[in-house]
């Protein structure tokens, strides 16, 4: 399936500003199942110095700095992609155990099993502690497969949460969200991830977009989507495979890869330090088009 | 030399306890070789002798202002700096072991950097947990895969050393970031040369400078390729840090500018310093600022001390900073137990210098031999946050013990156990006698384009009771010269040339640090004007009272209201019902002089001076210092005899004046005439023109028989130190229009106004200006507006009284020109001080 990504994000400030500097990470990262066929990023006023590079985690980063004196500060990512659907047909019940995969994740050196087991820490905003524990035991019993358990989890997380944008920030801690069973993309994905780590397995942050389909018999609207975000779970027959609690689907051709870290801080899309500007409004606008196959 | 044997002389009762290692006596109870001069001399000098060196020690190093902060303590901001006279004396045998196991360490320890930002092939070849290192604080992905040019990625480092009961020396921790302390060790050294100079130089005592030489050579080596004199500068987080005079005595020591965050700005992929005649390119960052603070772009985006954009402008080579940002990931106890195996794999080698026993719980044998053996050891966490300090099992009760157990084994990794020993002592001057106290060793290295090199001597720091093994200068530990002794004599290292004072900072004086003495300038006028009216006062009031005379009333009514208005303590005896403010004034008289919490006090103006002046602590002389610190005594004094009440201040007041006149006149002999003392000098005139100007117009707009003007003018000319002066001139009665005369309009009255505008109208015009098509600057019409003002007056006019009963021509002359000098105070601060506006983070 081709898509056509378009991601903006608008500030209007209350006073000028005469100096930011910026990273950006909206560019879709290369990885298995996508293929980045175009892309492009408008910086509006234009920027004096530009750069881009490969973070620690292999994501596209572009760095840059404005000088011109402004009101209005326009990021728009376009990109197309190609997406290879997994063949995998999920056999739930079989594969390793989880507690195999601990075991291997803990003692294994190769060099994909070492890659892998830096997902088992702690990280800014996921500190694995006892609550998330005792909510991710009723999934992790003794012998299950892996995925099987992973699969619960997601499933038992949109049965248990509900999708509520009002009731989170960025600023929300993790204990709040599983004590209140609130929260948004971000925050399932948090919390499937420290229930992971805290059976001490690893498990990463993924951030992206997914196709919408509008009701049926409707138009979609313009600009309706949004960003997203699921976590990814290491297999060591598989390697890594996508899980969206938000949806409770295992992402097939309709997520769009950008970015992989350890939780929301390592793949900010957008982070910024300005001069000037006062109290801003931010707008941010995502619209993912279905090119077809 | 006959030797000295046993201490009974000297320290009868210096205590020797079985088990611990003491470096002046062996097990026997004989003095040591290589301590036996240092403490024949000193036995000869006597304890009364030495503790008076002591004192003139610590008055030396309390005058050059050598402090250490103390957080969350209200006396903590600038304590002064704790030495003890008896040094750590090292033979040069010891010393070749030490030296030769922390140059091996410090390899090592680069070696081991450059891998973790580069191939973590020590990761990989499980050499190193992937745990230990992912775990760490310090350990920053944004840093990975950068470097600096050249061999060394660790350009300076600090190992902390004690001896334990096996008379081994061993590595407690290693200071990888920003190791302090190498700026107090020179300090004490300089002061103990000074104040025991034969004993100094007959003990054969290696020098120092020569690391100091190394440091420059070492920095100028990380300069990115097409830097060929590069600029280097230092970079603090500022006077309230806890070693900010360290940074500043470095930073004038070596002749670099000291910058905070702010003074730096990123621009086309380069760092520029904000400074007065515009931006100037910046090479190499020394920098005393933790590395996640560094960038609050990819780094800490609260972090208000450093320079967003800093870390693309590493990446790309064109700034280096020593060390590098990311070195933060060696200073992890953790590492200690895996640098044998690491020595083996890098340098083939056996480690030369142990590490204290340690075990990371991170690995399970050691988790439980940790947890077992709990109450024994000393509990580190891995990653070391500020304000957190080793927790020692012994100490601990039961349930602490327990609690202890519980944090561990939730976050194994984070935490290891050190074993708990008792290090070796020296003898320390206690109540006029030597006692043993147990004693740590700090010592600094820094890489060359060849090598390490290591400072011969160090940082010693003994602990403030015997037997307390936590030395910190946190918690109360007493610093220490130490000595290593070389048998030859040694030669003073030729001083590195010392660019003084402001000189070496020519026109890349920081914008900033022309803002601050600006304000020392300004603050140290007010200080003086302020005194000598509030002096004047005081003695109207308490010497020849003439309560009867309405006259005397009436002028002396006036003269508190000049103290209101040059002061700017209103409302003050402004104040609406004020008669019995007027009538009983020495309260709020007090007040102006003492009270710190009041804008415009004397003691508030002072505490502003003194502020200025530390912030740009790297450009006073010792000898200004000296005299700025005297000020503050003074002051603290004058609060004192404030509780006894007003008129026991005149003296204090007296001594006042003199010291701040020794202050203008120091600056005026010994400060280069450089941009910096343009503007001290620049603040000094503005203030005076201001002062002058209020005090007149408060005094005598409205006006009052001749007979209590007269005495007004008495008071006024004895507070401008203009009486002789007046007399000498005029001979005559003291009448007001020669008065006005001489304070306004004579150009060769130090004191007069037309004087002040002068010398502002000298100064403004040798500014540095950025080109512009404009004939003359703001700040030249604004002198020229106010000169013109006063040259045009006509004394005549402005004594008239007009219909209203107020001198109306002298009421509005002096506040059109009171007004234009406060408007160039704005435009100077506009043009030359603006430091923008402050970053914020986008979310």
């Amino acid at each position: 399936m081709r898509y056509r990504v378009t991601h903006t994000t608008t500030y209007r400030y209350q006073q000028t500003v005469g100096l930011s500097y910026n990273e950006v990470r909206m560019q879709p990262r290369p990885c298995p199942n996508q293929q980045l066929l175009s892309s492009q990023l408008k910086i509006t006023p234009l920027p004096c110095d530009y750069r881009t590079r490969t973070d620690f985690f292999g994501n596209q980063v572009a760095w840059f700095s404005i000088r011109e004196p402004h009101r209005e500060f326009v990021v728009t990512a376009s990109s197309e992609i190609q997406i290879f659907p997994q063949p995998v047909q999920l056999d739930l019940s079989h594969g390793m155990s989880w507690e195999l995969v601990k075991e291997a994740l803990w003692n294994d050196r190769s060099e994909p099993l070492l890659e892998a087991r830096q997902f088992a820490l702690d990280s800014p905003f996921i500190a694995a502690d006892a609550a998330l524990a005792a909510y991710a035991q009723a999934s992790f019993t003794p012998g299950k497969a892996l995925i099987e358990a992973i699969h619960d989890l997601m499933q038992r997380i949109h049965r248990d949460f509900t999708f509520d944008p009002e009731f989170t920030n960025l600023a929300t801690p993790l204990t709040t969200v599983l004590q209140h069973r609130r929260g948004v993309c971000q925050d399932f994905a948090h919390l499937a991830i420290g229930c992971i780590r805290s059976q001490g397995l690893a498990a990463r942050y993924v951030s992206g977009y997914i196709e919408t389909l509008p009701p049926p018999g409707k138009k979609k609207l313009v600009g309706a989507d949004a960003s997203h975000a699921w976590f990814s779970v290491y297999l060591p027959d598989l390697g890594w495979m996508d899980f969206d609690p938000t949806n409770n689907q295992l992402p097939g051709d309709r997520h769009i890869i950008v970015a992989w870290g350890r939780d929301y801080s390592d793949v900010t899309p957008l982070k910024g330090v300005i001069f000037g500007g006062q109290n801003h409004e931010l707008k941010v606008a995502v619209e993912v088009e279905n090119l077809g196959a | 030399m006959k030797t000295l044997s046993t201490p009974e002389a000297f320290a009868p009762g210096y205590r020797l306890d079985k088990g611990i290692h003491d470096e002046m006596l062996d097990e026997t109870g004989r003095v040591r070789p290589h301590w036996s001069h240092l403490m024949r001399a000193l036995q000869q000098l006597g304890p009364r002798e030495v503790g008076e060196r002591h004192q003139e020690a610590l008055r030396l190093l309390r005058e050059n202002g050598v402090t250490y902060n103390v957080y969350g303590d209200p006396d903590g901001i600038n304590r002064p700096w704790q030495l003890d006279p008896i040094p750590l004396l090292l033979s040069g045998d010891e010393w070749f072991d030490i030296e030769a196991g922390l140059l091996q360490r410090a390899e090592l320890l680069n070696l081991i950097l450059a891998d973790l930002y580069g191939p973590r092939q020590l990761i990989k070849k499980n050499l190193l947990p992937l745990e230990l290192i992912y775990n760490h604080g310090g350990f920053l992905r944004v840093c990975d895969q950068v470097s600096l040019p050249g061999q060394h990625q660790l350009v300076l480092c600090a190992a902390d050393l004690a001896r334990g009961p096996d008379k081994k020396m061993w590595v407690l921790g290693d200071r990888t970031q920003a190791p302090s302390g190498a700026g107090y060790a020179l300090e004490n050294r300089l002061a103990m040369s000074r104040v025991l100079p034969s004993l100094f130089r007959d003990t054969h005592v290696h020098r120092l400078a020569r690391f100091f030489q190394s440091l420059r050579a070492g920095l100028n080596a990380i300069a990115p390729g097409d830097a060929d004199t590069p600029r280097v500068v230092v970079l603090t987080p500022g006077p309230l840090n806890e070693t900010f005079f360290e940074h500043a005595y470095l930073a004038s020591y070596l002749g670099y500018p000291l910058v905070q965050g702010d003074d730096l700005t990123v621009r086309d992929g380069y760092v520029w310093l904000k400074s007065l005649v515009g931006l100037q390119r910046v090479d190499v960052i020394l920098r005393r600022v933790d590395d996640n603070y560094c960038d609050p772009l990819e780094l800490r985006e609260d972090s208000r001390l450093g320079v967003p954009g800093l870390l693309e402008v590493v990446r790309r080579g064109n700034v280096a900073i020593a060390n590098p940002l990311g070195s933060g990931v060696l200073e992890n106890p953790g590492i200690m137990p895996f640098l044998p195996g690491i020595a083996k794999y890098f340098l083939g080698q056996t480690l030369k210098l142990n590490s204290i026993a340690t075990w990371w719980c991170g690995q399970t044998r050691e988790l439980n031999y940790v947890l077992t053996n709990l109450e024994r050891l000393v509990i580190k966490p891995i990653y070391r946050k500020p304000g957190e300090h080793s927790v020692f099992g012994h100490q601990l009760s039961r349930a602490q013990l327990a609690e202890w157990r519980a944090r561990i084994k939730a976050r194994p990794a984070f935490y290891v156990g050190q074993e708990y020993e008792s290090f070796s002592t020296v003898p320390a001057l206690v109540a006029g006698g030597y006692e043993p106290r147990q004693t740590v060793l700090r010592c600094f290295m820094v890489a060359r384009a060849d090598g390490y090199t290591l400072m011969p001597g160090g940082l010693s720091r003994s602990a403030p009771q015997y037997g307390n093994m936590m030395i910190t200068n946190q918690t109360g530990g007493i610093s220490k010269d130490t000595w290593v002794v070389a048998t030859e004599p040694q030669h003073p290292a030729i001083p590195a040339k010392r660019s003084s004072s402001l000189a070496g900072h020519g026109n890349a004086l920081p914008s900033r640090a022309a803002d601050n003495i600006f304000w020392v300038g300004r603050n140290a006028e007010r200080a003086e004007g302020g005194v000598r009216l509030l002096r004047a006062t005081i003695k109207k009031l308490f010497s020849n009272p003439d309560r009867d005379s309405p006259d005397y009333q009436l002028s002396l009514e006036t003269l508190l209201r000049c103290v209101t208005s040059m002061t700017g303590t209103y409302p003050g005896f402004f104040a609406e019902d004020n008669e019995s403010l007027l009538l009983t004034p020495e309260a709020e008289l007090l007040a102006v002089v003492v009270d710190e919490s009041r804008a415009g006090s004397l003691a508030n103006t002072v505490n502003r001076m003194t502020q200025s002046g530390y912030a740009v602590r790297d450009l006073w002389s010792s000898d200004t210092w000296r005299v700025i610190d005297e000020i503050e005594e003074q002051v603290s004094e004058a609060r004192r005899l404030g509780k006894i009440g007003l008129w026991s201040m005149q003296e204090q007041m007296d001594q006042l004046i003199t010291t701040l006149s020794a202050f203008s006149g120091l600056v005026m002999e010994s400060m280069t005439r450089g941009n910096g003392w343009l503007f001290l000098d620049i603040g000094r005139r503005l203030e005076r023109g201001l002062q002058l100007v209020s005090v007149l117009r408060t005094a005598f707009a409205m006006p009052q028989s001749e007979a209590a003007e007269t005495r007004l003018i008495e008071s006024l000319l004895d507070t401008s130190d203009n009486l002789i002066c007046y007399r000498q001139h005029y001979r005559s009665n003291l009448e007001l229009a020669s008065f006005l005369e001489l304070l306004l309009m004579d150009p060769n009255n130090p004191r007069s106004l037309a004087y002040q505008i002068a010398r502002l109208q000298e100064h403004v015009g040798k500014l540095p200006r950025e080109p512009s098509t404009r004939r003359i600057s703001a700040e030249e019409r604004l002198l020229l507006e106010a000169s013109y003002l006063l040259n045009i007056a006509n004394i005549d006019d402005l004594l008239s009284v007009s219909e209203s009963g107020i001198r109306e021509a002298l009421d509005q002359q002096l506040s059109k020109i009171y007004a234009l000098l406060a408007a160039l105070s704005d435009t100077l601060t506009a043009n030359y001080f603006r430091h923008g506006d402050a970053p914020q983070s986008l979310s």
